[in-house]
């Protein structure tokens, strides 16, 4: 059987290739989500700058949560802190103490930014402070000049150095603190190969004045005495060090201590992996069964004959589905090294958007490739499945009619599966509108579309013969004689015709709900974005850090009702416990007292804002509920950089969609972030001052102060659409990745449909129609298609932009260009024009004889 | 088996009736026909279009179910089998010729001769398949594909794959339909040949008076009956007796515009 289904293969190159392709690019697509996906899981993040200690030993960014229930029931979720676990600069000693240790280096890293010529930063990217000792953990080497040993003194990495032109001897202006001071170079250092982050070295004495918590460092890296065992000593260590909240690492793990934050986008990844990847998979799935059914149906009288000479239906599907699986081996193991390729590119492109830090080692194991291999072939056989079901319900008798055109297509199981696909899709929409928020939307409004896809192409031949009634009589009526000859042909041909309409249907379909699906997001974050917005007017520093004292005087600035420093952070509450709180804890934002009881008062639902010293905190009303706590009471939080502080209410909050965090006083918050200080100074106007005098007045103030800037409403919302759309490039790269895959499909299965129809145009050339209008009718008979195609796909995608645009903001419609729905259309018309013109040009490119009448 | 005369029946069908549709769209196709085929003759099947010749071919074959009434192959009631054991006999016992797409056109000659053998898991034996694909006179095209081969060439083919099972009857529908006249006389030549060396019990619908000649008896179908029966034909007497039912269904008035109407 195996034998004649290898020959039978060999011999149909045409629907062979169609899903072969098919299964490739499916395949080759897993793959890359794959390989994104494993990296996700793994987060290797090789150390880069602390590469050269064998051992590191750092805080334990993870937290365990409030246990939550009791006895049997009792669990706890694990979090990840938001901001740095610093160690006890005084554990070095203990370090050292442990056998096999040769020396300890602390390692501190605070916000340092060598300036350029323009007062700006320097070099793109992350810049850090470090000490000069801590040069030899990478290794830095000099390569000019000396090390720093007094204050006012630096070395610069060589790319930094190269960057701007500076040289041993030379000076630069480095903002660091908030302030801006001019530095002498005393050298230069090179580690040799590239690193994520630019580095400033300065002398011990200095560096240790500069960052931000005193006697506390970031990590401690570890050198051994010769022939010393690094499991042996890292266990040993580990033991000493157990009691101090810190973590011993060895090899690639080390890398999360240089790289606290890197692991969060671990999970990003994961999580776009497993969207595209997962969206792959369907689009895979529907392709290959459209194909491979296709390719039955086109040999319909071949399996009619068999069935009549004594093939039993089951002998019938085991051929079909020994075809699928040939195909499916063949095409997912070329898919794999292209896959590779793919996922390769794919993460360098993330990496270049700035959606993930480019600190990931990229891995791509033999996971992804048993994955999609397992989703490649799994494909093919639910495809086989599909189009063997097919094959065993035709008739042995249909092998000595003529040409008799399918009509019956409302099987029960068809029926079934439509309503249950339609089931599933309302379930998912009502999931994506009330549950799920921000990029995991995605996650569920996509398979929703393709569920909803689904359903529309087990039901196509229905509604294609439904629109085609529509069409007919204006095509009729101004199509001339292609347009009668066409409309005749579509009323014949409802059922392949509703074949070629189906990958048009889910092409379009899927490309207008993915796009509008972004930019209807976007256009939502903005709103809210720009309605959550306090402040008039907000001063930043181009260097990150704000100088000391400023926020006095821009309190002071006329104009301005009320100026608040702002930082963010997250939290967890600890006492009383909250047994919603999962790990993403609570939002914290350190503000100014004085300057959001003057600006904020009508978010206050009690309490007193102008409270918000030493340690307080002001919290939205719906956590204060849960927790059972009002004004006046304490509770005890644990922040960001896991210290534990016993807070009072001062005040709760009402709480808008827009704002759910808690309020802090900034000089509390700020020690325990990562940068130590508030990063921005939000500012809100007095009634009566417009916008622009509010800035004037602002830059008078401040204005001289270098590296700070002064942005308005508008510049802030902007500011944050451009990081928005950041991240929407990501999406909209791996939506075009998917959209080529579903196009490529869309030409395959016209090119198949019709080259089958090669002697229908010999029979139409013999009774005397010219090669032109031949060509004529298939045009006007592929815009039928692509119309049909284009009106079900836009449908599909209306099913769930409407109901998400109506959640995310008030409107039914989706927001966007409408250019991008008409190119959609553009090239769907396009693309199914030319992918049915060719085909038939080609077949007319001999001239007719009754030969090619014979059957084939 | 049924005995009538000295001849053993093959196949015999019993008040069969096979109506398409329901109520009023209800198209009857055969109208309580019973008639048998006995073994080694070969029998033509006639009729004008619609009278239900094609109908009967398969009822008998049991590639189609009678709406009533049995048809006995062999002493197997086809009635009674589902659709699996159907599928078995005609593998096993029923040789088909159609009147095109016979062939797999991925298969070379031998490979196609002996699909039924390999749907059957049997092993074709070598001595018989070369015996009877030169019996079709295409010794020397055994590795040809069916592109390769003409129209005429194909139907031997057929044959040859109709043959090599030793099946109690073989059913042709239509098998000169699309052959020239030469062809045509080649493929009856050897279907003739079939019923006098090998005793094959061969029954065949046409349309076509001369080749309904090169059977034993012809019986002509109108209206879903058998209406007429010849023994021993020649092309005239059979193309005189269709003219006649041409001319008696013409004068019966029935729902759609008749030809003569059309013509006058």
């Amino acid at each position: 059987m195996l034998a004649l289904v290898l020959r039978t293969l060999r011999y149909r190159t045409g629907g062979f290739i169609a899903t072969l392709v098919s299964v490739f690019v499916g395949t080759a697509v897993m793959l890359a989500c794959g390989g994104l996906m494993e990296t996700g899981i793994k987060t290797v993040i090789p150390p880069q700058r602390l590469a050269a200690a064998p051992i590191v030993v750092a805080g334990n960014q993870s937290y365990d949560l409030p246990t939550v229930g009791s006895g049997e029931d009792a669990y706890h979720e694990t979090a990840t802190l938001s901001e740095r676990v610093r160690l006890d600069e005084g554990l070095a000693s203990t370090i050292s103490a442990v056998p096999g240790v040769a020396h300890v280096v602390p390692d501190t890293s605070f916000h340092a930014e060598v300036l350029g010529d323009d007062g700006g930063p320097s070099v793109p990217g992350t810049q850090a402070g470090h000490s000069w000792v801590s040069a030899e953990l990478a290794p830095f080497r000099l390569t000019d000049g000396v090390a720093p040993v007094r204050e006012g003194e630096v070395v610069l990495d060589a790319a930094t150095a190269g960057r701007i032109g500076a040289h041993a001897g030379g000076q630069v202006d480095v903002a660091v603190r908030g302030g801006v001071h001019s530095y002498q170079v005393t050298g230069i250092a090179d580690a040799g190969r590239r690193m994520a982050a630019a580095a400033v070295f300065f002398s011990p004495a200095e560096a240790a004045g500069l960052r931000s918590a005193a006697g506390q460092v970031d990590a401690f890296g570890v050198q051994l005495a010769p022939g010393a065992d690094v499991t042996a000593v890292s266990g040993q260590i580990a033991a000493a060090v157990r009691d101090q909240h810190a973590v011993t690492l060895t090899g690639d793990a080390r890398g999360s201590a240089e790289f606290a934050k890197a692991s969060g986008d671990g999970e990003l990844l994961i999580i776009l992996a497993a969207v595209f990847g997962g969206l792959a998979a369907q689009v895979a799935m529907f392709v290959v069964a459209s194909t491979l059914t296709l390719s039955v149906q086109q040999r319909r009288r071949e399996v009619a004959m068999l069935r009549a000479i004594g093939a039993t239906p089951r002998q019938l599907s085991r051929m079909i589905t020994g075809e699928a699986m040939i195909i499916g081996a063949l095409g997912t193991g070329l898919a794999i090294f292209p896959g590779m390729l793919l996922g390769d590119w794919l993460f360098g492109r993330l990496t270049g958007f700035g959606v993930v830090q480019p600190v990931f080692k990229f891995e791509q194991g033999l996971g992804p490739v048993i994955a999609a291999a397992i989703v490649g072939l799994g494909s093919a056989w639910g495809a086989a499945f599909v189009a063997a079901r097919y094959a065993g319900r035709t008739r042995p008798v249909e092998a000595m009619r003529e040409t008799a055109i399918p009509t019956r297509w409302l099987t029960p199981t068809r029926l079934w599966l439509g309503v249950s696909s339609l089931l599933g899709a309302v379930a998912l929409a009502y999931l994506t509108i009330t549950v799920v928020d921000g990029p995991l939307a995605a996650s569920t409004a996509g398979p929703a579309v393709t569920l909803v896809a689904t359903a529309v192409a087990l039901f196509a031949p229905g509604l294609t013969r439904l629109l085609v009634a529509v069409l007919r009589r204006p095509i009729r009526a101004f199509g001339g004689l292609p347009g009668y000859l066409a409309s005749l042909n579509a009323r014949a041909r409802w059922m392949p015709m509703a074949g070629a309409v189906t990958p048009i249907m889910l092409a379009t379909g899927l490309a207008i709900f993915m796009l509008y699906f972004q930019t209807t997001e976007v256009a939502a974050a903005e709103k809210q974005y720009s309605d959550s917005l306090l402040a008039d007017a907000v001063v930043t520093s181009a260097t990150g850090d704000l100088p000391p004292g400023l926020i006095a005087t821009v309190q002071q600035a006329p104009g301005a009702a009320g100026a608040t420093a702002f930082v963010t952070s997250k939290g967890y509450n600890e006492k009383p416990s909250d047994a919603t709180q999962d790990e993403d804890g609570v939002d914290l934002t350190g503000v100014t007292a004085d300057g959001v009881a003057a600006a904020w008062g009508s978010i206050v639902s009690s309490g007193r804002l102008d409270a918000l010293h030493g340690d307080t905190i002001a919290l939205p009303a719906d956590l204060a509920q849960r927790l059972g706590v009002g004004v006046g009471a304490k509770i005890v939080m644990r922040l960001g950089d896991g210290s534990r502080v016993t807070l009072d209410v001062v005040a709760t909050l009402r709480t808008t969609a827009a704002s759910a965090s808690a309020l802090m006083p900034a000089d509390t918050l700020a020690p325990h972030t990562a940068g130590g200080a508030a990063d921005r100074i939000l500012v809100t106007a007095k009634p009566g001052t417009t916008e622009a005098d509010l800035l004037a007045s602002l830059r008078g103030r401040v204005g001289d102060v270098a590296g700070v800037q002064v942005a308005g409403r508008e510049a802030l919302t902007k500011a944050f659409v451009a990081e928005t759309q950041a991240n929407a490039w990501v999406n909209y790269l791996i939506v075009g990745l998917l959209l080529v895959y579903a196009a490529i499909s869309m030409v395959n299965t016209l090119v198949m449909a019709t080259a089958n129809r090669r002697r229908e145009f010999g029979l139409q050339r013999l009774i005397g129609s010219t090669r032109g209008q031949v060509m004529r009718m298939m045009a006007v008979e592929a815009g039928m298609v692509a119309a049909i195609g284009a009106f079900l796909g836009t449908l599909v995608a209306a099913s769930m932009l409407v109901p998400f645009s109506a959640a995310v903001s008030d409107s039914l419609f989706p927001s966007g260009p409408l250019w991008i729905y008409l190119v959609i259309l553009g090239l769907a018309v396009v693309l199914t024009v030319v992918a049915t013109c060719a085909p038939t040009w080609f077949a007319l490119r001999t001239r007719p004889s009754p030969s090619t009448l014979a059957p084939e | 088996m049924y005995q009538q005369g000295d001849t053993v029946e093959v196949v015999r069908l019993l008040s069969v009736r096979k109506a398409y549709g329901k109520d009023r769209a209800q198209v009857v196709a055969l109208d309580d026909v019973t008639a048998g085929f006995a073994s080694g003759t070969f029998t033509a099947v006639m009729g004008p279009s619609g009278s239900g010749k094609s109908t009967l071919l398969h009822c008998a074959a049991g590639l189609d179910k009678p709406t009533s009434g049995t048809v006995v192959l062999g002493g197997t009631d086809l009635s009674l089998m589902r659709e699996v054991e159907l599928t078995r006999l005609r593998r096993d016992r029923i040789g088909f010729v159609f009147q095109a797409f016979n062939l797999l056109p991925a298969l070379d000659v031998e490979q196609n001769v002996t699909l039924p053998l390999r749907l059957a898991g049997r092993r074709a034996d070598p001595a018989v398949v070369r015996r009877v694909i030169d019996q079709v006179g295409l010794g020397q095209r055994r590795r040809h594909r069916p592109a390769e081969l003409s129209g005429g060439q194909q139907q031997r083919v057929a044959i040859a794959r109709a043959l090599v099972t030793h099946p109690e009857v073989i059913f042709a529908d239509e098998p000169t339909g699309a052959l020239d006249t030469r062809s045509a006389q080649e493929v009856l030549t050897l279907l003739q040949e079939a019923k006098s060396v090998s005793r094959q019990t061969i029954v065949m619908v046409t349309h076509d008076p001369v080749a309904a000649s090169y059977a034993d008896r012809v019986l002509f179908l109108a209206d879903g009956r058998v209406v007429d029966e010849l023994q021993q034909p020649n092309p005239d007497e059979v193309a005189r007796r269709m003219t006649a039912l041409v001319a008696r269904a013409e004068q019966r008035p029935q729902d759609g515009p008749r030809l003569s109407e059309l013509t006058r």
